[in-house]
């Protein structure tokens, strides 16, 4: 159930913040570990990485046992080498060559010292292929990190400087659960929320809305795992598919080739007139009032050979990559429909039938149309990977209805009249209801 | 070259030369050249493998940023092993990767992938037939494997 406070379910507020803002919150985080507990910036940076940024849980666990949380943070080891050897008898392992007099001879907390020179070359190499906050000692198994300031009071050239911090900087927000960059194409925000779920954030700078736990686009009721293995498996098999689910289909009564270029599944054959239905091409009559059973799936229950069994699974997947891919494209005709709907609010203002604002409304229901069809797309790979048995029998059920009020209002939206603006307010108010329940039952997060 | 390299390489190069493993003829390092950036290398099959009694020739190429970066090392004996490509030699060991550290030396490369004959790791396997035949059909991949170190590697084939 959605909290009583907002009847929303899928409401999350998010914050769009730029480059220097997380810097100022990510900074006051440390701050506030060093305040507490007595250790530098960088080794509370250190810290913060490695307990994903959660200052009261570090809190808790430095006083419980600080040494357990600085071995499991990787900031110390529990038999560290001991370091006697004077230092003009001293060859560091690493370029087993004397170390010349003005140069440093550094270890971590494990005790493997390495001249200062050879520590350089190290982070420069390492930080040419993009390692950062990973940055470790360098010997064999030992795991430990190194903290920002040695890094940066070790390499000089400006632009691996630059580099490492530029770096180091992703891998704080990647490694802290409530921020994430915006993923959208050149947007340099990152979207902070105040838990870390499967919701829908929006990008307030670029409008790009993704899933905040995962990242990719907004897939409820499907959840982050289940649509990860779909969008790999339709990547796998792409091209059988693109082959199958090709762009035109036949009129099943006149055979004349069709191209679907609007978002409406109920179809009207141009030639013989005959009113069908896109996804199975059956009368559309059969569909309208009663029951529309298009979208559900019937699994042949004759399995025989393994052959068989293949061609059925196959034939499985087709039908819910057919259904995913007809919306997904439904969808990306959805500026061309906003168009054309514009066009026909000019071309009726200006042949006097009712005022702009009048029409008005004919654009907050195509945006109802996109969010609907939205949520229909991401139905399919949810239905795909369910269990056969009632709960999936219901899942079909709402999602054979949601379907169904969807085409219903897409039909209405393209054919409406100033005079039947009540029918398809309550169209879209049946359809979004459909969506919400349908999200309210199988979307838990 | 820099002097890094240059300066370990011949540094480990004595260190192999002193070894107690030399001594015992089980690892072996050659210069290829005058240059320290190839380098030939010999393991022995280690006893009670298909691949005791034979000489498994490497080919070890260092790179510009050693000793921070791996050397490049492949088998030139054709070998049948899972992690080790049976067609081209190439090695998949974690430490000629990412596990790879400074302070790693080639004697400890030589004696890694000795150990890596010995057990092999089927489950990140390099050459994906290899590995299926021994997870599958362990008898025949010994036959197998004791068969190519007889034919390529000099080795008696172990009954």
């Amino acid at each position: 159930m959605s909290p009583p406070h907002n009847p929303d379910a899928e409401y999350f507020p998010v914050q769009c913040l730029s480059v220097d803002e997380v810097e100022k919150f990510l900074n006051e985080l440390v701050e506030q570990l060093c305040t507490s507990i007595h250790v530098t910036p960088s080794m509370s940076k250190v810290l913060l990485y490695e307990n994903k940024w959660a200052v009261q849980e570090v809190l808790w666990k430095y006083n419980e046992d600080a040494d357990k949380l600085f071995v499991a943070s990787r900031m110390k080891t529990l038999h560290p080498v001991s370091v006697k050897t004077k230092r003009d008898k001293f060859v560091c392992p690493v370029c087993v060559g004397p170390v010349a007099e003005e140069l440093g001879i550094t270890s971590l907390a494990c005790g493997h010292c390495y001249c200062d020179n050879c520590w350089r070359c190290h982070f420069e190499n390492k930080i040419k292929q993009g390692v950062s906050t990973e940055l470790s000692c360098m010997a064999l198994n030992c795991e430990l990190l190194v903290p920002e300031e040695i890094v940066l009071s070790t390499v000089n050239k400006p632009i691996l400087r630059k580099k490492y911090q530029q770096f180091a900087f992703r891998e704080y927000i990647k490694s802290h659960p409530l921020l994430r960059f915006c993923p959208g194409a050149n947007c340099t925000a990152v979207i902070k929320s105040k838990e870390s779920l499967a919701k829908k954030a929006i990008c307030t700078q670029c409008e790009t809305s993704f899933c905040f736990k995962c990242g990719n686009d907004y897939h409820a009721p499907t959840d982050c795992a289940t649509i990860k293995k779909w969008i790999t498996k339709c990547a796998d098999d792409s091209e059988t598919s693109n082959y199958i689910a090709a762009n035109t289909k036949d009129c099943p009564k006149c055979n004349i080739f069709i191209e679907k270029n609007g978002g409406c599944n109920h179809m009207q054959c141009l030639s013989c007139k005959f009113d069908f239905c896109w996804m199975c091409m059956g009368d559309w009559k059969a569909h309208g009032t009663e029951y529309y059973d298009c979208s559900k799936y019937r699994e042949n229950p004759q399995n025989g050979s393994e052959s068989a069994r293949a061609r059925e699974a196959l034939k499985k997947y087709l039908h819910y990559y057919e259904r995913w891919e007809n919306h997904s494209k439904s969808l990306q005709l959805e500026k061309q429909t906003l168009d054309k709907i514009k066009e026909r609010i000019n071309s009726k203002v200006m042949t006097s039938k009712g005022t702009w604002i009048d029409w008005q409304y004919l654009l907050d229901s195509a945006a109802l149309l996109a969010k609907c069809r939205y949520t229909l797309q991401y139905t399919y790979p949810y239905a795909y990977y369910m269990d056969n048995g009632p709960k999936k029998e219901l899942f079909e059920y709402q999602q054979a209805k949601l379907e169904a009020e969807i085409e219903n209002l897409s039909w209405k939206i393209e054919r409406a009249e100033t005079t039947d603006r009540g029918d398809l307010e309550n169209q879209m108010d049946i359809a979004e209801k459909r969506r919400a329940t349908m999200l309210q039952d199988f979307f838990h997060i | 070259m820099n002097n890094i390299a240059t300066q370990r390489i011949k540094r480990e190069f004595k260190e192999v030369i002193k070894s107690e493993e030399l001594a015992k003829c089980s690892i072996k390092v050659d210069l290829v050249g005058d240059s320290y950036t190839e380098l030939k290398g010999e393991i022995a099959g280690p006893p009670d493998t298909p691949y005791e009694g034979g000489i498994f020739l490497l080919e070890i190429k260092v790179p510009e940023t050693y000793p921070f970066n791996p050397p490049k090392v492949r088998f030139m004996t054709k070998i049948w092993h899972p992690n080790i490509s049976s067609v081209t030699g190439a090695i998949c060991l974690d430490i000629l990767k990412d596990q790879w550290a400074a302070a790693m030396t080639l004697r400890t490369v030589l004696l890694s992938l000795q150990a890596l004959m010995a057990a092999a790791e089927p489950d990140d396997p390099q050459d994906a037939v290899v590995a299926k035949q021994y997870k599958e059909y362990p008898e025949i991949f010994a036959k197998t494997a004791s068969h190519w170190t007889n034919v390529y590697a000099g080795g008696i084939i172990c009954s």
